[in-house]
C-alpha cells in the first residue's frame, strides 16, 4: 500500500531534524524511569495531549489556512461520549473510542458544509459560534450532566486496561505516547497525500487550486473530519484520565483558542509546528501559572505574559517557531 | 467536430455588459487567438467557458459535452486547463510540490504524480528549480511553473490568458517556441488571449477579435489585422479617417 509507505516516509526531512526527534522519542520513552514529580508527569501528559490536538487543528489550519478557533466542541462530544456510554451502558473505553469519533466526524460533516462556505475571518467567527451554541446546549441538557457535568465511576480493580482507569499516571502517559505516535505517522500520511497537496494549493491560491480540478469546498471538509477525528480520540481519552468532565473543562473557548495558539506558535502548516508549540506553552503555561498563582499571588498574570509572547512571535514570523528554524537554515544556506 | 463551442455567450453584470452573444468554434488542435482592446471581455469570456463565472445565457460545447453549467473544477476534470493572468507567487509550496498539485488531478498516487511533475519540468527546461520556493524564481520561470502545472493535469485545450504579459522580447520568444512544443508535440488545442499581439499573431491559426464584449472580426491572423473594424477598434476613428484622408489625398 503506497498511502502506508508514504507515511513512514521521513526521507523528505532534513537530517537534523530527524536527529532531534529521535532524542525527543527516546527522552519521551524513558521519561517514566527518569526521576520526575507528579506535577511533571501531569505536565507531559497535558503536553502530549495539546500535541494531537494541535495536530488535528494543523491539518484544516496550517495546511488548509482555515483558522479554526472550535475544536474544542469535537473534544466535548469524544470526552462525553465515552462518558456517557461507559456510565450508562458500561462500554468499555476502546468501544466508545470509535463511537467518538464517529460521531465527531459526523458532525463535523454536518456543520462543516455550510461553515466552508465561509471565508477567512467569518469562517474563524462562525467556528467559534458553533462550539459555543453545543457547550452552550450540553449545560442545560441533564441527560449529560448539565452544567455539572458527569463523573465516571470506577469499574472494578486497578489498573483497569479495558475502561482506562489507572491509579499510576505513568498508564495514561504511555496510553497517550502511543496514541502520539499514531497521530504523528497519520500526519507524515496525510501531508504527501493527494488530500495534503491540494489542501496547500487552496491555501496558496484558491482560485488557481480550482482551475486545477479541486473541489475546494469538499477538499476542505473532508480535512475538517480528518483533523476532528484527532481531537475527538483525545477528548476521549480526555474523560478516562480525569474521571470527571464538565461543559466549562472539556468545550470552553478557552481551550479552542489554546488549540489553535499552540499550533501557530509552533508553526502552522508544518509537521513539527504544534509539537513544538506544546512543548514551549504547556509547561510554561503550568509552571508559570502555579508560580505567578501560588508563591507570586499574581494570579492570572501567567495569561498576559504568553499573550505577550505570542504577540512577539506573530510580530516577527507568523510562520512561528519552526518558521524561525526555517529561516536561520535558508540563511546559513546562502 | 470542433473541440470547443461557444454558442450565443453573453454575460452581464447587473448592467454592465461584458460579453455579448459571442460564437465561435476552436477545432482539434488548433491553437485559436483572442484578442481585443482592454476592456473587451478577454478574461471573463476566459472565466466563462472555464466555468469561474455562470454565463447569462447561451451555451457552451467541450468535446461534445455541454458544460455550460459546470463549475471551474468540474471543467477541468474534463481536460480544460485554465492559467491565470496574475499569477500569484505561493507561499507554502516548492516548485515540484506546485507541478504535482496539478498531476495529483488524474492520480492518488504520490510517485506517479510525482513523476508525471518531473517529466513536465524536463519539457518545460525548468527541471533545475524543481526545490526552489515560487517567490524566489523571476516572472518568466514562474509561467513556465504554472505552464508545467497546467500540464500536468493532462488537459485536451488550456486557457492561457495574458501568458506573454510583464516578459520582454526574448522572454516571448522562448515562451512561443515553447508553446509551439506544447502543441505539437502534446497534442494539447491552445486557446490565448493576449496584449502582445506580435505572439498571438506568431502562434495563432486563426484569431477571433472581441470589442466592448462583442465579436467583431474572426480570421486568419494577416487577414485580421488589415479589417478596418479592427484597427479601429484598436487605434480608434480618427486613426481610420486620417489614414482615408492621405489615401485621397
Amino acid at each position: 500500500m503506497e498511502a502506508i509507505r508514504n507515511a513512514f516516509d521521513f526521507t523528505d526531512l532534513p537530517r537534523g531534524e530527524m536527529i532531534i526527534a529521535a532524542l525527543a522519542l527516546l527522552f519521551l520513552l524513558l521519561f517514566p524511569v527518569l526521576p520526575h514529580s507528579s506535577f511533571a508527569m501531569a505536565t507531559m501528559i497535558q503536553f502530549l495531549m495539546f500535541s494531537l490536538y494541535g495536530m488535528g487543528w494543523n491539518l484544516i489550519g496550517g495546511y488548509g489556512g482555515q483558522v479554526d478557533l472550535g475544536k474544542a466542541q469535537y473534544v466535548g462530544i469524544g470526552a462525553y461520549t465515552t462518558a456517557l456510554l461507559m456510565i450508562r451502558l458500561d462500554v468499555p473505553f476502546w468501544y466508545s473510542l470509535p463511537v467518538g469519533l464517529a460521531l465527531a466526524v459526523i458532525w463535523s460533516f454536518i456543520i462543516g458544509y455550510p461553515l466552508f462556505r465561509l471565508k477567512g475571518h467569518y469562517f474563524a467567527i462562525a467556528t467559534i459560534a458553533t462550539s459555543l451554541v453545543l457547550k452552550d446546549i450540553f449545560e442545560v441538557w441533564n441527560f449529560v450532566g448539565g452544567a455539572r457535568g458527569l463523573e465516571i465511576p470506577l469499574k472494578g480493580n486497578l489498573p483497569n486496561w479495558l475502561y482506562l482507569q489507572f491509579k499510576q499516571d505513568y498508564y495514561y502517559f504511555y496510553v497517550l505516547l502511543a496514541m502520539f505516535l499514531v497521530g504523528l505517522i497519520y500526519v507524515n500520511g496525510f501531508r504527501h497525500s493527494r488530500l495534503g497537496f491540494q489542501l496547500r494549493a487552496i491555501k496558496d491560491n484558491e482560485n488557481v487550486a480550482r482551475s486545477l480540478g479541486i473541489d475546494a469546498h469538499w477538499c476542505k471538509i473532508k480535512a475538517y473530519a480528518t483533523a476532528t477525528a484527532f481531537v475527538a480520540a483525545v477528548g476521549s481519552f480526555h474523560a478516562c484520565y480525569n474521571f470527571n468532565i464538565e461543559p466549562e473543562d472539556v468545550m470552553s473557548l478557552d481551550l479552542s483558542v489554546l488549540i489553535a495558539l499552540m499550533a501557530m506558535l509552533g508553526g502552522a502548516g508544518s509537521m513539527w509546528g504544534p509539537i513544538i508549540g506544546a512543548a514551549i506553552l504547556v509547561p510554561m503555561k503550568s509552571y508559570l501559572g502555579d508560580w505567578l498563582g501560588g508563591k507570586a499571588g499574581m494570579a492570572g498574570m501567567d495569561l498576559l505574559l504568553y499573550g505577550a509572547i505570542i504577540m512577539f512571535i506573530a510580530a516577527v514570523q507568523p510562520r512561528g517557531v519552526y518558521g524561525i528554524v526555517e529561516a536561520l537554515r535558508a540563511r546559513r544556506r546562502r | 467536430m470542433a473541440l470547443l463551442e461557444v454558442n450565443q455567450v453573453s454575460k452581464h453584470f447587473g448592467g454592465l455588459v461584458a460579453n455579448q452573444e459571442v460564437s465561435f468554434a476552436l477545432e482539434q488542435h488548433e491553437m485559436l487567438g483572442l484578442i481585443g482592446p482592454n476592456g473587451a471581455g478577454k478574461t471573463t469570456l476566459f472565466n466563462c467557458i472555464a466555468g469561474f463565472y455562470p454565463v447569462t445565457s447561451g451555451r457552451i460545447i467541450f468535446d461534445g459535452r455541454d458544460i455550460t453549467a459546470l463549475r471551474d473544477y468540474q471543467t477541468a476534470r474534463l481536460g480544460l486547463a485554465r492559467t491565470f493572468q496574475i499569477f500569484q507567487a505561493s507561499g507554502d509550496l516548492k516548485v515540484l510540490e506546485n507541478v504535482m498539485v496539478g498531476s495529483f488531478l488524474r492520480t492518488g498516487s504520490r510517485r506517479k504524480a510525482r513523476q508525471t511533475a518531473e517529466g513536465c519540468l524536463d519539457f518545460l527546461g525548468i527541471r533545475a528549480a524543481a526545490g526552489a520556493m515560487m517567490a524566489d524564481l523571476p516572472v518568466a520561470a514562474q509561467k513556465r511553473v504554472a505552464l508545467a502545472t497546467a500540464l500536468a493535469s493532462d488537459p485536451k485545450l488550456m486557457l492561457l490568458d495574458e501568458v506573454g504579459a510583464g516578459l520582454n522580447k526574448s522572454e516571448i520568444e522562448g515562451l512561443v517556441a515553447l508553446l509551439r512544443r506544447i502543441h505539437s508535440e502534446r497534442g494539447i488545442a491552445l486557446l490565448l488571449t493576449e496584449h502582445v499581439l506580435e505572439m498571438v499573431m506568431a502562434l495563432s491559426h486563426r484569431v477571433i477579435v472581441l470589442e466592448s464584449g462583442r465579436k467583431i472580426a474572426e480570421g486568419e491572423p494577416a487577414a485580421v489585422v488589415k479589417d478596418p473594424e479592427v484597427i479601429r477598434a484598436y487605434l480608434g476613428d480618427h486613426y481610420i479617417r486620417r489614414r482615408q484622408e492621405t489615401k485621397d489625398a
